[in-house]
């Protein structure tokens, strides 16, 4: 950028301590112009806000072999872990600071609080947070269009911005002044509105004046309104002692560049007093750490959660991109143009005339606003528009992809130490795991039920705490411990684990770090994208179970929802009936591992509603599929009879009975369902009866009679032995057919009983010889008698036998 | 063309006696005054500045008159809506049935030209005279063609004088009438082959369709034809308070309008409909905790409404002139299972999963539903 350096150098303010840059971190325009500032001050130190005892990382952070997105971590070393982290993409002006105070040899350092004290002001500071939410409800909400429109060009009046580099110590209340002020301004939010006036404009010094107004703007209205916040003023001053340090160390002034966020840039003066020696002794400190790590552009958008207000990382990056070729223009074609190709790369096609009308209509709701670009907002607007033709459901998965980006940070081997390891050594240690950690397979197994001959409660539930930590590893894929599978009839408290170390694992650790800093966070966040992925109601109730293994209530609720969410959409009976029956188990045997099943029973009730509604249309499938359905009916059915005062039991009874008597489903289905009334009780023998009879009338098809028996009998054969009324039904029957009748009859009923035992067949024989006044041994000596050669002959016969003559 | 015979007339007749006088004479008052105040530039063929369009619509201050708002709840797209007609492109709204997409469209012609009658009302019977021109046959045959036989369809005359012409209900059309739209929108010209001659749209020309999302795939409009729309997709209601409002104040409306025999539902019967509504509509419960399954039918708000004044009527002549649960109940069984077999399965579960949990207030509701659905 050599030839931007003919402007004059900027002369130091009156009261400046020394050269400030105000910006938004993560600002693409804000790492250009401050590129620019620093060619033409040409100053021998750079003082950036961020933690003062990071400096030492800065050589590794300019590294040429490191590659943003990365992001300093502060973590105390103590539980409960408490984690600060500070991320630099390529275009954030911190980053943009560091590599130019390393390209020009400037000395550069951090200056704001250290990490030690920033972490024990969270505690505090997260405390305080809750107070201010309502006030956005104060805001007049009819505002002026016009009026909106002018106060573009007065940002001064009614701006506010967030300090750059604490995003997470900006407790979230402070949001209602931004959107207040976006709303005064006539936007939509405050992102659009900080792009459409900051991100847009490069005449030189815009940036820099634009924002130190809008520090003071937004310093005036957190006065006005009582919600100074301790914190900030605490950080303010020790920057001050931090630059007259500097200053007395003998650099000029007009030799030092200081680089805040906007909200800090107006008081960095020599109007105000630097913090003495007694007022930083007095500051509370918690031990910590620090450490680089990796960063995603993923967890940089608020999409994964932080509210670390860049929600299009790879967008910004482009508009950084187009600012170093001098190009801004391109930025709207190009978006719009990337988010077509990535729709059509997975199947759909829009036209370039549809590209070239969303780059006009992007542009003229920008003019609408007095913008000189358009901003993320209008581009998103327009493609919704007319790439996705008016659904967002359409171009959504492009557009993440085109704003988020999957760009992941990299850094040289040996420089993270993340908390992660850290964290993970503190519970081996806790836990009494340390010895597990070597080369060496060994076995580990667990008694979960609580040990009554310790002391204290961490001590008699150890090895619970283990199998949730365990569980936990497993579920991050970190090659530590892996389950062995262990039979245990009716029980859940034994487990058994083979644990061993492996260089593998040690990467796997330091890999989820990205997923969170400590484990148990990292296993939360694995987990929720394991439910968005979970697509079958059996799966997610897999999860359900995981999570309850995994002692993480927060996740068991994402799981539960995902369930119900799921069996809505797709009450398919088996895997509903599955999820019913798992949800039911953890119920029940929830409590070995102090796990209160009661909020999972609304599900499951639910699920057995739905459950029992979907049972009818099921049970038209084919004879393969009905040995499945027959297994999810047992399931459901002992969910019934498990929660029977809980879920709705009649109306699993009366769907049963409607299936039983249906003519139009599968007739082994339909039998099933008989069999599973008959054993409740629930037909009297008299309707048992008339079933059978009608089942069995002349002129029905031979498989509804035969298929319907088969049904009856493949659940429980004693229920249906001791019914005598059953047989007498069945005798009577076989008596009133006529000869051809009774051929075909006889087809299916040995059909029907084929798969009887002998002593059942023999059973059998005693309720007929019942019904005909015959002793049993008589009867069955009948039935057992071999068959003459003539009856041999007509059996046989039966084999060809053509069903088509009735 | 009946449309333009109706829209002259009623500039003659006795203004106090119109059943529905359109936009721009209703809301003259508050056009003349935008107008007045506007201090920004006008699109050439415009009334006012698009700010003040916004203004018109969305409701704000000019001076000191309160512009009352048009339509609630989504500027953003109606600032999509306005950016569009700026753009030269045509419109294209989409939307359920009854989320005021014609009722934008006139509002939005009605600022923009102070005339919202330019309109063709497209149904399967509209033909492709009716969108380009046709003749006075009895002058066509006594004079042969010329321009005193011509009859210039709404947007012939929107195209001739640079206005915004509206299609109604557009994807009613046949497709070779949806087709006979393309060359218009693209050319910006019409040509009248038998007075050989082509008149060109002025600038300022620009056409407002809206189509209902439920015709989709009846007459599916062509990607030729899409292409030369920005579409924008209009939501229901946002907020059930909105809803509520809409509803209660238009019941009251058609229940002084139809002289029904009855009181008015109570504000709590108003709350179960539309949150029963809104949650079969958006497929899980109001705190978002549950989901639930949608049935076939739409459930529009304007259902919500016909629905009340239904049990209404229900009441006022066969009941006790009181909205009971069991007049709600069969309006609800009506308006949710439109297909018996599927929708009773999923407003059974409604019933047993969602309402029934609800307690005692919705108790004799779900009572009386539940007899229904049987």
């Amino acid at each position: 950028m050599a030839n931007l350096v003919t402007s004059p150098v900027p002369a130091l303010a009156e009261n400046g301590l020394a050269h400030v840059f105000g910006v938004r971190h993560l600002s693409p325009n804000g790492a250009w112009h401050l590129r620019q500032f620093l060619d033409q001050v040409q100053p021998e130190v750079v003082l950036i806000e961020g933690l003062d005892d990071a400096d030492e990382l800065i050589p590794d952070i300019t590294r040429p072999d490191s590659n943003p997105p990365i992001a300093i971590l502060a973590y105390t070393d103590c539980v409960p872990v408490r984690t600060l982290v500070y991320p630099f993409a390529r275009y954030s002006p911190e980053y943009q600071a560091l590599k130019w105070a390393d390209e020009n040899h400037a000395k550069a350092s951090f200056i704001d609080l250290p990490s030690d004290v920033f972490l024990a002001l969270q505690e505090s500071s997260l405390q305080n947070s809750s107070q201010v939410a309502a006030d956005e409800e104060l805001a007049d909400p009819l505002v002026d269009a016009e009026e909106g429109a002018d106060s573009l060009n007065e940002e001064k009046e009614d701006s506010n911005e967030i300090d750059s580099g604490d995003q997470i110590l900006s407790p979230p209340s402070r949001a209602s002044v931004y959107s207040e002020i976006a709303k005064l301004s006539g936007e939509l939010d405050y992102d659009t509105y900080w792009e459409r006036n900051f991100e847009h404009n490069s005449a030189s010094e815009s940036y820099r004046l634009g924002a130190l107004e809008l520090g003071a703007g937004l310093r005036d209205l957190e006065d006005s309104r009582g919600m100074n916040i301790a914190e900030n003023l605490v950080r303010e001053a020790y920057m001050r002692r931090r630059i007259q340090e500097v200053i007395s160390s003998g650099v000029p002034p007009e030799k030092i560049v200081v680089i805040v966020g906007a909200f800090h840039a107006p008081v960095l003066t020599t109007d105000e007093p630097a913090m003495t020696d007694e007022e930083l002794a007095s500051l509370v400190r918690l031990p910590s750490k620090l450490t680089l790590m990796p960063y995603s552009y993923f967890k940089l958008s608020s999409q994964s959660g932080y509210g670390a207000g860049n929600e299009a990382p790879h967008y910004f990056e482009l508009m950084w991109e187009a600012l170093q070729n001098d190009d801004l223009d391109s930025l709207a074609p190009q978006f719009v143009t990337r988010v077509t190709r990535e729709l059509r790369k997975h199947g759909t096609y829009r036209s370039t005339a549809a590209v070239i009308e969303g780059v006009r209509l992007s542009r003229t709701l920008s003019a609408l606003k007095n913008g000189l670009a358009p901003t993320l907002r209008d581009l998103q607007d327009a493609t919704i528009s007319l790439i996705g033709l008016g659904e967002r459901s359409v171009v959504a998965e492009s557009l993440a992809r085109v704003e988020v980006g999957t760009a992941i940070g990299k850094l040289p081997d040996g420089i993270s130490q993340t908390s992660i390891q850290e964290d993970f050594q503190r519970e081996l240690k806790s836990l009494k795991l340390t010895k597990y950690r070597t080369a060496v397979k060994t076995d580990l197994s667990l008694d979960l039920r609580e040990n009554r001959q310790v002391k204290s409660a961490a001590a008699a539930f150890l090895d619970l705490r283990r199998s949730a930590f365990l569980h936990r590893l497993h579920l991050l894929q970190i090659e530590f411990a892996k389950p062995v599978a262990i039979k245990q009839a009716s029980a859940t408290w034994a487990e058994a684990w083979t644990l061993q170390w492996s260089p593998e694992a040690e990467i796997s650790l330091v890999e989820s770090v990205l997923l969170g800093e400590t484990v148990e966070l990292a296993a939360g966040f694995k987990f929720k994208t394991e439910i968005e992925a979970c697509h079958t109601v059996d799966e997610a109730a897999k999860l359900v179970r995981l999570a309850c293994q995994c002692d993480m209530m927060a996740s068991m609720e994402l799981a539960r929802r995902r369930l119900q969410e799921l069996a809505t959409e797709n009450s398919e009976f088996v895997a509903v009936a599955q999820a019913a029956s798992e949800l039911s188990m953890i119920v029940r045997f929830g409590d070995v591992r102090n796990y209160d099943g009661r909020p999972l029973i609304p599900l499951i009730q639910d699920l057995f509603v739905q459950g029992a509604m979907a049972l009818h249309a099921t049970a038209g499938c084919d004879n393969a599929s009905a040995k499945n359905v027959f297994i999810a009916m047992d399931l459901l059915n002992k969910v019934g009879q498990e929660h029977h005062e809980e879920v709705d039991e009649s109306l699993w009874h009366e769907k049963l009975r409607i299936l039983s008597d249906a003519d139009d489903r599968n007739p082994l289905i339909s039998g099933y369902a008989c069999a599973i009334l008959l054993e409740s009780n629930l037909i009297n023998n008299e309707e048992l009866a008339k079933e059978v009879s009608r089942r069995l009338s002349p002129g029905i098809s031979a498989d509804l009679g035969a298929g319907w028996f088969e049904g009856v009998s493949a659940r429980n054969r004693y229920a249906l032995l001791a019914r005598q009324p059953l047989w007498e039904q069945l005798s009577d029957y076989v008596n009133s057919l006529d000869e051809e009748q009774f051929r075909r009859a006889l087809v299916f009923l040995r059909r029907a009983f084929g798969g009887f035992s002998a002593a059942e067949k023999r059973n059998i024989c005693e309720n007929l010889g019942e019904s005909w006044g015959a002793n049993a041994d008589e009867a069955s000596e009948m039935i057992e008698q071999p068959l003459t050669e003539d009856e041999q002959q007509s059996l046989s016969e039966l084999n060809d036998f053509d069903f088509d003559d009735f | 063309m009946a449309k333009k015979k109706a829209a002259t007339s009623t500039k003659t007749k006795d203004e106090s006696k119109v059943l529905r006088q359109p936009a721009e004479v209703m809301f003259a008052e508050e056009i003349d005054a935008l107008i007045k105040a506007d201090k920004f530039d006008r699109p050439s063929g415009w009334k006012m500045s698009p700010r003040s369009v916004l203004t018109y619509i969305c409701g704000g201050k000019c001076g000191s008159m309160d512009i009352q708002p048009k339509y609630i709840g989504h500027q953003r797209l109606v600032e999509i809506a306005i950016s569009t007609l700026i753009t030269d492109r045509a419109l294209l709204l989409i939307g359920e049935p009854g989320t005021a997409k014609s009722w934008l469209s006139e509002h939005l012609t009605a600022a923009i030209n102070g005339d919202s009658s330019k309109v063709v009302q497209g149904t399967a019977g509209t033909t492709e005279e009716q969108i380009r021109y046709t003749w006075n046959y009895a002058m066509l045959i006594a004079k042969g063609p010329s321009n005193e036989a011509l009859i210039k369809s709404p947007i012939f005359r929107a195209m001739e004088e640079g206005s915004i012409a509206r299609f109604e209900e557009i994807t009613r059309c046949a497709s070779e009438v949806q087709d006979a739209m393309i060359s218009l929108l693209s050319e910006k010209r019409i040509s009248v082959p038998e007075l050989e001659k082509e008149v060109p749209a002025e600038k300022g020309f620009s056409l407002i369709a809206t189509a209902n999302t439920r015709d989709r795939g009846v007459n599916d409009m062509s990607a030729a034809l899409t292409r030369r729309f920005n579409i924008v997709v209009l939501p229901s209601p946002n907020e059930i308070e909105t809803e509520i409002d809409i509803v209660s104040t238009r019941v009251r409306e058609m229940a002084s309008n139809l002289e029904l025999q009855s009181e008015l539902p109570s504000q709590d019967s108003i709350e179960k409909v539309v949150t029963i509504f809104r949650e079969l509509r958006l497929g899980q419960t109001l705190d978002g905790k549950n989901k639930v399954k949608t049935p076939s039918g739409v459930l529009s708000t304007a259902e919500a409404i016909s629905l009340l004044t239904n049990s209404m009527a229900l009441a006022g002549n066969f009941g006790t002139s009181v909205v009971a649960d069991a007049d709600l109940a069969a309006g609800l069984q009506g308006a949710v299972v439109k297909n018996e077999e599927k929708d009773s399965i999923v407003w059974a579960e409604y019933l047993k999963n969602v309402m029934k949990k609800r307690g005692a207030a919705w108790r004799p509701l779900f009572d009386a539903c539940q007899e229904h659905n049987g």
